[in-house]
């Protein structure tokens, strides 16, 4: 099961690797894709088997199709290559190295304050179904936050639609 | 996790030699090639002789007894085609977008309940996984169409996916009545729960088939049904792929096995659209007021899978059925009025439909028609 | 090969995957010209997030809440990037370009 995992995590940062990497916008985004599949793998064995398929609906699904969208649209007319040519990698890339190392090394002073689950535990956790326990968390505990999404997901349905309104 | 409803257990359990993820996969070799390809092979025929049958002609009836071979010839044929790729046409994508579409069809074979013993992977999000799951053929279209360097398919590429993504949320919220009643979305559950016989107990959880639990969920059928159409490019939604105004929309690059994936991807996709209005509303594997499990005498669980497993096939063959007749029947919708029709009518309908189940789990304690009919009758 | 697949399932595997994608996200919004290029970086960004919430929810605490906070990062970002995308394309309409070195009227 772990070789699973393994591939999966493999996938995901050969994808992203892609997609930072790759000139070609198109390209980009068909990785993010993989990208996303490879994290919805990866929540699966982490136990999030409702976020799993909710990250796929909504990034594969919504997020990746409106990307898809935006690049046709406003590509094809022109015909320009859709070829990203940065000429400056260096600094950014050791920028962002830098924040990537910063960021695993902060989380781990968490790691090492934070008591470590017992191995049945672990089981225990991966093994039961969430969607019931996010369903009633919702509507309990997380109920302002949960509306206050909703009222976001409006203006921004309601944003989207006029800024993209035709004139 | 209901164990002994999924296939690679029981394969297990019957014959046991194999490690189980041994049987995993051998129960998803056999998923994919005993049922979703030959499915979507035979299809093609199916389609033709319907069509025939519609259109008072013959339909193919040269190779084999009346024809049945058709699909095999055409799979030959369709290997022998040239493999070009457009002029200026991307090639990594024009290979990669059929992928999408088969393996978002194929995968979604895992979670159908073909019989009370054998269903593939009888996961807990079971619904979210099939909305998930074919939720993967619409960046197939959108590549695919983009790839193929013609004006006219990357239109009908992107008419196919606005219609896809419109067209899934009146399927959600179409699912959504069946979760509230079952409080369940496992698949297996659902459809165990819809089993109902006149001879004997009845278990306080079961009621009849969805589709009679509540006159919201027989509307709520309907709607399913049509979304599903929308989903798989079907008439009367299939600009798309319309053949007399976009020269075949998005696919005609496609030559050859590529467009052979493509057909392959929408057929498997229309059974299984077929296959989740058959589980989860029309009770899935049981035969209607009779349970063989409790018939008095056990009979052995291979028999009881056979005929459950025929049960099913032969309700979703019904409704796969109602799909190609209504190709033959209905004109085509525009895609101004497909795209109002989804989120002016099919969308509020589908709500109505929630808030209307919802109310009447309210008001009846749950209780189903059938149910409420049995407790007074 | 066998140390690599106890790292992968432990919380430094998520976090450590999650720490590249956060890199190569900021390396996206930093070196991208195009303006779609740039929110695939924060889409990547988002993810990191996303998955470190998961992953300390399953190791850590045994709660849901960090599934739930995940759950709200995916909705944020679906939102911001349907915004995102309109306004692209109202500056497309504009500069028939999506260059975002072209977005600099108020420069200087």
């Amino acid at each position: 099961m772990n070789k699973v995992l393994l591939l999966a995590e493999i996938l995901t940062v050969a994808s992203a690797l892609i997609v930072g990497f790759h000139p070609n916008i198109l390209y980009a985004s068909v990785f993010l894709l993989f990208t996303f599949c490879g994290v919805a793998v990866m929540f699966l064995f982490a136990g999030a088997d409702f976020l799993a398929g909710a990250q796929v609906i909504i990034y594969v699904g919504g997020v990746t199709i409106l990307i898809l969208f935006a690049i046709m649209l406003t590509q094809w007319l022109y015909k320009i290559k859709l070829a990203d040519i940065r000429n400056k990698m260096v600094v950014p890339a050791l920028l962002s190295a830098a924040v990537g190392v910063f960021l695993y090394r902060a989380l781990h002073q968490m790691v090492a304050a934070l008591p470590p689950q017992t191995p049945e535990a672990l089981e225990k956790f991966t093994a039961t179904p969430k969607t019931a326990a996010i369903g009633q968390a919702l509507l309990g505990g997380y109920l302002f936050p949960f509306e206050a999404i909703t009222i976001l997901l409006l203006g921004a349905m309601v944003g989207a639609v006029w800024l993209a309104r035709p004139e | 996790m209901v164990q002994s409803a999924q296939f690679a257990h029981s394969l297990e359990g019957w014959f046991g030699f194999l490690p189980l993820w041994g049987w995993a996969a051998i129960s998803a070799g056999l998923v994919i090639y005993m049922l979703a390809l030959p499915f979507g092979g035979l299809a093609t025929y199916i389609e033709r002789k319907i069509a025939a049958d519609m259109q008072d002609r013959i339909g193919p009836n040269r190779v084999g007894p009346i024809g049945i071979f058709q699909f095999a010839a055409d799979a030959i044929k369709m290997l022998s085609k040239e493999d070009f790729v457009p002029k200026g046409g991307d090639r990594f994508l024009f290979n990669l977008a059929p992928l999408f579409v088969v393996v978002g069809s194929c995968t979604a074979f895992a979670v159908l309940p073909l019989s009370k013993y054998l269903i593939g992977a009888d996961v807990n999000i079971g619904v979210i996984f099939l909305l998930a799951v074919t939720t993967l053929i619409a960046p197939g279209l959108l590549l695919g169409s983009w790839a193929s360097e013609n004006k006219w398919s990357l239109l009908g590429g992107l008419r196919a996916a606005s219609q896809i993504v419109s067209y899934e949320i009146p399927v959600a919220l179409s699912i959504l009545p069946v979760v509230l009643i079952s409080g369940s979305l496992q698949i297996g559950q659902i459809v165990e729960q819809q089993g109902w016989t006149v001879f004997g107990e009845n278990p306080a959880t079961n009621h009849f088939w969805n589709a009679f639990h509540n006159p919201f969920t027989f509307f709520s059928m309907f709607l399913l049904f049509v979304g599903g159409l929308a989903e798989t490019n079907r008439i009367p939604f299939d600009l798309p792929e319309a053949e007399s105004e976009l020269v075949s929309g998005f696919n005609t690059e496609f030559s050859g096995m590529r467009f052979g994936l493509y057909a392959l991807g929408e057929f498997c996709d229309v059974f299984v659209m077929s296959a989740m209005v058959t589980a989860l509303y029309l009770g899935g594997w049981h035969i209607p007021f009779l349970d063989i499990e409790k018939l008095g005498f056990a009979l052995p669980t291979g028999l009881v899978a056979f005929i459950q497993f025929h049960m099913f096939m032969i309700k979703t063959l019904l409704v796969v059925f109602v799909v190609m007749w209504l190709r033959w029947t209905l004109p085509r919708l525009r895609v101004d009025q497909l795209m109002g029709m989804c989120w002016k009518g099919l969308l509020p309908l589908a709500f109505f439909n929630v808030l209307g189940t919802a109310l009447w789990m309210w008001v009846f304690k749950g209780q189903s028609l059938m149910q409420l009919l049995a407790g007074h009758g | 090969m066998n140390h690599l697949m106890q790292f992968s399932s432990s919380l430094q595997g998520y976090l450590a995957v999650g720490a590249i994608l956060f890199s190569l996200g900021v390396f996206c919004v930093l070196t991208r010209k195009n303006a779609i290029g740039i929110l695939l970086g924060i889409e990547l960004i988002l993810n990191a997030a996303g998955i470190n919430f998961v992953a300390f929810s399953k190791f850590r605490t045994g709660l849901i809440d960090g599934q739930i906070v995940a759950l709200f990062i995916m909705l944020i970002a679906a939102a911001e990037a349907a915004v995102a995308l309109a306004v692209i394309l109202r500056f497309y309409r504009l500069k028939q370009t999506i260059d975002a070195d072209e977005a600099s009227i108020m420069r200087n």
